[in-house]
């Protein structure tokens, strides 16, 4: 992995009886997306607060390119971007103003400058003099990324970034945090967007109070459903699958003159599993891998976890 | 200080932009000069020494304003960032609690003590030209003291009551009339002087600051404590 530039060992918050987060262990590379995904009151939000310094975790530790949240909260939060599940903006001071307050606050070099560069190319250039209430939804989120991103942040903690965006604005914001990553900042993405979650992200860390799964998102679905293969028959036989035991493959089910064959390592075993059908005489249309999503493996899990509680 | 000047701008351009804000701050430093020397208008023919007695009447006004104007101010400047959701954002930023603290509160005070005391300079012109001249005795040390020196710890304990109440609401009036109670001790010398118990003395200006010093001080240790980016995040509604 990356050098990580957010890592967490252990981390826990309680509010009274309640645990948010518990003993959270992950961590976040120099120019790597992470999603934390869980369902509503999982604890995303939380561990956003306790890494933007915002609340102090119960138990355990966290760093911040190599600082320690309890030890340079200051020094954190100049140097983190975030982005809250509200844009948060003072509707009744312009997009200007907005940015030009948070840039005094962030201590922004060349503020005006590059607060032009980024009302440029979020297209919010032409109205920025206008009360902030007068923007669109989409227009209010872009502003507000473009205030996380106004001080260069290394590290950005990004909750919900497409909510409520049309297509097409949510395809922009997407591209332009994949062009982030290119950048070398490290990104810690909260969302439901599972599909954006899976096409974004180089890793996906499941979060119930506690941490389900973590790892790539080829990983957690071959952890949790293996690999299958998914044969296409002209001459689909009952008790062929009976006749496929071989060592790595199996078990095969037959169904709508598709043979399902579940295999360890597709590339070791698939050439074997072919040949064998070969000789079995069977006639083979296609051979494809099954596909499963990311939204499977968070049902399977999440799924799991609700019997475990 | 970067940082404090910052919050400073914000408030006030927030401030301007809404109309409850704007209304009192402009209406009542009008209101309060244009009664006050109305009353001396209605006295011009009064022999000196009752003239005298007028115009300390008249004076207690401007201890009320320093006290009416940054309330409304300060009343919209937490639940204002809470009905915009824009604490989160605010409090990730390198701002220290105190900055935040210090700038919130000073951005309602200055702005009550400049217009309390443009007031007070507006009253004394208008008297002025009313009168002739100013009744002997009137303008003395104790007055001064009142206006210049208790008048800034009038507006602060305005501030820090309206900061806790805002702490615990999340509607713009239900502050402003809860933080009204703040009012009360800026009435303490309307009420001496009205009922004409002692004149405006070095004493009575002392028992007033006595009162006032350890309610301040109460106020800015409970304020403070509930100042702090944890307790606003997760104890404030």
């Amino acid at each position: 992995m990356r050098a990580a530039v957010i890592r967490t060992e252990g981390l826990t918050r309680r509010f009274g009886d309640l645990v948010a987060v518990e003993d959270l262990s992950f961590a976040v590379g120099q120019g790597e997306v992470v999603a934390l995904l869980g369902p509503n009151g999982a604890g995303k939000t939380t561990t956003v607060r306790m890494l933007a310094c915002l609340i102090a975790p119960t138990s355990g530790r966290a760093w911040v390119a190599g600082r320690e949240i309890r030890e340079a909260p200051d020094e954190i939060r100049a140097i983190v971007g975030i982005l809250t599940e509200t844009p948060g903006l003072y509707r009744r001071l312009s997009a200007w103003q907005n940015l030009r307050f948070f840039a005094e606050l962030y201590g922004v070099r060349d503020a005006d400058a590059r607060i032009e560069e980024y009302l440029r190319l979020f297209g919010l250039w032409g109205r920025r003099r206008e009360p902030v209430a007068t923007l669109s939804k989409g227009m209010r989120q872009k502003l507000a990324l473009a205030r996380a991103l106004l001080h260069e942040p290394q590290v950005l903690l990004l909750d919900e970034p497409t909510a409520g965006l049309d297509p097409e604005s949510a395809r922009s914001v997407r591209e332009f945090i994949a062009e982030l990553r290119g950048e070398g900042r490290a990104i810690l993405l909260c969302t439901h967007n599972l599909p954006e979650a899976e096409r974004l992200c180089d890793r996906i860390v499941l979060l119930r109070t506690r941490l389900i799964a973590a790892g790539t998102a080829g990983e957690l679905k071959r952890r949790l459903f293996g690999t299958r293969v998914v044969v296409e028959l002209a001459n689909p036989r009952p008790g062929l699958e009976d006749a496929l035991r071989l060592p790595g493959i199996g078990p095969a089910e037959l169904a709508g003159g598709k043979l399902y064959v579940g295999v360890e390592d597709p590339r070791r075993d698939n050439p074997r599993l072919i040949k064998r059908l070969v000789e079995l005489g069977a006639e083979i249309v296609s051979v494809r891998e099954e596909e499963t999503t990311l939204e499977d493996v968070y049902h399977e899990l999440m799924g799991g976890a609700d019997a475990q509680d | 200080m970067r940082r404090i000047r910052a919050v400073l701008r914000r408030e006030w351009a927030e401030a301007m932009r809404i109309k409850m804000v704007l209304f009192s701050v402009c209406f009542f430093p009008l209101f309060m000069t244009g009664f006050a020397a109305y009353l001396v208008w209605q006295g011009r023919a009064l022999p000196p020494q009752g003239q005298a007695v007028l115009l300390n009447t008249a004076l207690i006004y401007f201890l009320v304003l320093p006290v009416v104007i940054p309330l409304s101010i300060a009343a919209y400047s937490i639940v204002g960032e809470k009905e915009q959701g824009t604490l989160e954002p605010l409090l990730a930023t390198p701002i220290r609690d105190w900055e935040l603290f210090l700038g919130k509160s000073m951005a309602p005070v200055i702005p009550g003590l400049i217009l309390s005391w443009a007031a007070f300079g507006l009253f004394l012109l208008a008297s002025r030209l009313i009168l002739g001249e100013i009744p002997r005795g009137v303008l003395s040390l104790p007055w001064f003291l009142s206006i210049f020196a208790l008048a800034p710890f009038l507006a602060l304990f305005a501030v820090f009551v309206t900061m806790i109440v805002s702490s615990r609401t999340s509607d713009t009036r239900a502050a402003y009339q809860f933080s009204s109670l703040a009012v009360l001790p800026a009435l303490i010398p309307l009420i001496v002087y009205s009922a004409r118990l002692t004149a405006v003395n070095l004493a009575f200006v002392g028992i007033e600051a006595g009162i006032l010093l350890p309610l301040n001080a109460l106020a800015l240790y409970i304020a403070v404590r509930l100042f702090r980016r944890e307790e606003i995040l997760t104890r404030w509604r």
